[in-house]
Formats: structure tokens, C-alpha cells, sequence
């Protein structure tokens, strides 16, 4: 039969381009002041070439904000036993964690067991190794016991002050990025910022990418895709569309792009009509932005 | 006598009977420490509630019985942070006694911790590793050759092994006096 196309991951470059296009680059916004200690303001006088020098550099600096941080499946539960000895049962009353504290080698390589008071000798959790890293090798912005915040009861307070940014970030320093933590707390932010059509708060962040991944995926792509035209961003919400292809080429929209070859509002008109639950509301949409065109166009 | 308010104090700092005190200006506006000299002490007093009494001129917080330093009471905390650095103010400049500015700090971190105040989120970069957990530390080891079923011990001498018959009958020629009779040579399992 026909020889199926492996399902682009996130890292592909391709992808990256187009996430990192649709990311914008408000420089306003990547930049803005922080509430720190405070200082005396600093003026200075340039020229043209000097400004110029000033904001590419600026925009350098934007980029590696930018780097979206990884999408990863959940890591698969530690459980292997080294030994079992018999002949140590009932001597110790509590467990001993023994870890490896050589400065080179990778976190991820190190050896961290555990001796359990029933003689069992065996490799430590997840949970057991995050612990025991922070411990004797500190990060910064990371606590051995995660906030409170975390929990799903206090995430909720804080998405109705419209922190998602804050939280996202939060989270980053905290997980690991393959961590069960980590994979719900993204979730819960990309599902509220979803629900309540908040899109502009991620957006010129490194998690803008992440989010909309994570849309792409469950095929949640509707508001996203009205509040792109709402704010005329056409070419994002093309290539929305055209990530969207390249992750479901099976659907009926991608099937007609490709015969087709349709590009700008067309490619969009046609995954409306195929693709999208909420047609009405992106048709209206679509029909208010063709006017502003024609009336700017005609002015 | 306890504060009608205790166990939601934040709604106290709705109520008229607050506007009516403090208006829009905060809780320790106003407050003026009583010392000798025109340089302050560089410590407020440790207590306003020493052995169960008030003592005169209490801080801000003691002086009002409402006043409940709560980690939910968000505005109240709100009040004795800087708005635009974002620092706990020092107590020379509220006025609040020492182990109320103690019980303040650790209120201000619950609820940073709880997500109801603003925190500073330092950027972390993202980290660059090998995210493949395919290195031994963290992956199945396969077991040793000398473990050859499940419950074989580590070391053959976890078990009782029959010692040497020249070494037995060494010991027992060295403790010839001291052995019970009929000692047997291997142990009762």
C-alpha cells in the first residue's frame, strides 16, 4: 500500500519555524519592566546606526528568550530491584538513600538507591531522585517541595488574576520536563486559557509554541483560529492551518489543499467548511476582516 | 475578648467600620513610635502583648483587635509590601512590632506559595539534556550472573556453610573443656 509519512514531532524544524513565526516577536512585551529593586533611570542619547545596533542586538537577546522549552510523553515509572537480602531484615528502622555525588556526570546518569529497612535494595523513584538532585546540587528557582500552588484547587485562583505566564514559567524552573507534574500543569493552563479565549497572554512567550501544540493534538484549533483573524493575522492562521496538514494529513481539508494547492484565505475557507465545529463565528470573522480590507483598500 | 471577625478576617477589610477608621490610606499610616532622641531604635520592640498586658502606644497591627495577619487577608498583606519594587517594608518604617513582622513574613510567603500574591519568577533557561532515559541509572540493569533464580542470596556465605573438618576439629580441641556434650557439627535449621 501507500508508504504513510512519520507523524512530524515537535522538534522538527519545520515545525519549530512555523511555531516560532506564529510566537511573534513584541519586543514591548518580552522586554517589559519587572517589579525589582529600584533604580535610577538611565538615558541615552544615539545615533540612527547606534539605535539600530541596539535593537538587533535587543532582538538576539529576544530569541533566546524565545527557545520553546521541550514536549515530552510522560517518563515510564522506576522500579528495579538490585538485591534482595534477607539477612538485613528488621536490623535498621528506617530507609537509607544512597546517592552518587560526582560533579560531572549528567543528572540523568546518576545512581541514586535506596535500602529499604526489609533488606531490599533498589533503584530510586522520580519523585525520590528530584528530591535528592535538589538537595545536594541546588538550581535556582527550583524547591525540594514544590508550591502549593501546583495543586489543582490553588491553580485556579491564580488563572483568574491571569498569571498563565507566570505559572508557565514557574513550572519550567520546578519539573522536570518529562515529569507527570509538569505534562498536568501545562495542561490545565492551555485548557483554561482555551475556555476563556485568553491566547494573547501566551503569545510573544516561549510557551505560545507549546500551547498550541497541545491544541493541534486534540484538534481544538477553533478560537485560536477567530482570534487570529480578530487581530489580522492572517499568515499565523495560515500557517496554523498548514501545521495542522502536516499533523492530520488524513482529514478531508488537507486532501483538497494538496489537489488544490490553495494558499491565504482560501486554504482558510476550506478547513472552515471541512474541519472546524464553530463555522458561524470564523465565517463572521472572516466576513468583518474582508470588509476592513476593502474599506482600508478603498480609502 | 476575640474579634468577631476571626474566622474570615478579610471581610473585615470591607466593612464600613474599616473605611470609616483608616479611609483609603493604609494600616500603619500615621502611627508614630514613642523614643528618645531623632534616630529610632533600629528595631521596633519585640512584642505589643508582653505576660498577657498591651503596653502603651501598641503597633498598628495590635492596636486594632480585627486586624488578623491571615495568609487569605490578600489587601491586608498587600499593605505592607513595596507596590513597586515588591519588598516587605521594613518594620521602622510600618511600625509593627517584631513578632508581628515575624508572623507578616511568614504570611506573605504562604500566600506566594498559595498563588494569591504576586511572586518574582526568575527566567530559567530551558535545560539542554538528553531527556532519552536510556543510561542504566534510570533504565533496568539486568541482574548479576551471580543471582541465578529469585531468592538466591549476593555472597555464597549469606548461608551456612559446613566449615572444614580440620577446623572443626580444631575448635573443638581448643575449647575441649568448655563444650556442651552432644554439640552437634551442623546447626539445628
Amino acid at each position: 500500500g501507500k508508504a504513510a509519512q512519520p507523524r512530524p514531532a515537535f522538534t522538527d524544524e519545520a515545525v519549530q519555524t512555523l511555531l516560532y513565526k506564529m510566537t511573534g516577536l513584541d519586543l514591548h512585551k518580552v522586554f517589559r519592566p519587572v517589579k525589582k529593586g529600584l533604580k535610577p533611570p538611565q538615558y541615552k542619547l544615539m545615533t540612527e546606526a547606534q539605535l539600530e545596533e541596539a535593537t538587533r542586538k535587543a532582538i538576539e537577546e529576544a530569541k533566546t528568550k524565545l527557545i520553546m522549552p521541550p514536549v515530552l510523553n510522560e517518563r515510564e515509572p522506576i522500579d528495579d530491584v538490585l538485591a534482595e537480602d534477607k539477612v538485613l531484615e528488621g536490623t535498621e528502622t528506617a530507609k537509607y538513600v544512597f546517592t552518587d555525588l560526582s560533579y560531572s556526570i549528567p543528572h540523568r546518569e546518576r545512581f541514586i538507591v535506596v535500602r529499604e529497612p526489609n533488606g531490599v535494595l533498589r533503584k530510586a523513584t522520580w519523585e525520590e531522585r528530584d528530591r535528592m538532585i535538589q538537595i545536594f546540587f541546588p538550581k535556582e528557582g527550583r524547591r525540594v517541595i514544590p508550591p502549593t500552588l501546583f495543586k489543582d484547587e490553588n491553580l485556579g485562583t491564580v488563572f483568574q488574576q491571569d498569571r498563565h505566564e507566570d505559572v508557565l514559567n514557574m513550572c519550567v524552573a520546578q519539573f522536570e520536563p518529562d515529569s507527570p507534574d509538569y505534562i498536568r500543569v501545562h495542561h490545565r493552563t492551555y485548557e483554561d486559557i482555551e475556555k476563556h479565549g485568553k491566547y494573547d497572554l501566551l503569545r510573544s512567550t516561549r510557551h505560545f509554541g507549546g500551547m498550541v501544540w497541545y491544541l493541534l493534538s486534540r484538534k481544538k484549533t477553533d478560537g485560536l483560529l477567530i482570534d487570529m483573524i480578530n487581530r489580522d493575522l492572517l499568515e499565523d492562521a495560515t500557517s496554523l492551518i498548514t501545521l495542522y496538514h502536516m499533523l492530520h494529513p488524513e482529514c478531508q481539508s488537507a486532501k483538497e489543499a494538496k489537489e488544490g494547492k490553495l494558499q491565504g484565505v482560501d486554504l482558510i475557507k476550506v478547513f472552515v467548511k471541512t474541519e472546524s465545529q464553530r463555522e458561524g463565528y470564523i465565517q463572521l470573522a472572516l466576513q468583518a476582516y474582508e470588509e476592513a480590507m476593502a474599506t482600508s483598500s478603498a480609502s | 475578648p476575640p474579634s468577631p471577625y476571626q474566622d474570615r478576617p478579610w471581610e473585615y477589610l470591607e466593612s464600613e467600620e474599616y473605611r470609616a477608621t483608616y479611609g483609603d490610606k493604609p494600616v500603619w499610616h500615621g502611627y508614630r513610635r514613642n523614643h528618645k532622641g531623632s534616630v529610632p531604635p533600629q528595631r521596633t520592640r519585640k512584642a505589643c502583648l508582653r505576660r498577657g498586658r498591651r503596653v502603651g502606644n501598641p503597633c498598628p497591627i495590635c492596636r486594632d483587635r480585627n486586624l488578623l495577619v491571615d495568609f487569605r487577608n490578600v489587601k491586608l498583606l498587600d499593605q505592607f509590601i513595596c507596590p513597586h519594587s515588591g519588598v516587605i517594608f521594613h518594620p521602622i518604617h510600618t511600625g509593627i512590632c517584631m513578632q508581628q513582622h515575624k508572623r507578616l513574613s511568614q504570611a506573605i510567603a504562604q500566600a506566594q506559595d498559595h498563588g494569591l500574591l504576586w511572586l518574582h519568577v526568575p527566567f530559567v533557561p530551558v535545560p539542554e539534556e538528553d531527556f532519552s532515559n536510556q543510561h542504566a541509572a534510570v533504565g533496568k540493569t539486568p541482574p548479576a550472573p551471580a543471582l541465578k533464580g529469585p531468592g538466591q542470596a549476593w555472597y555464597p556465605w549469606y548461608e551456612w556453610q559446613q566449615p572444614p573438618a580440620a577446623e572443626v576439629a580444631r575448635m573443638r580441641r581448643l575449647y575441649q573443656g568448655f563444650l556442651k556434650e552432644n554439640y552437634p557439627d551442623t546447626p539445628p535449621s
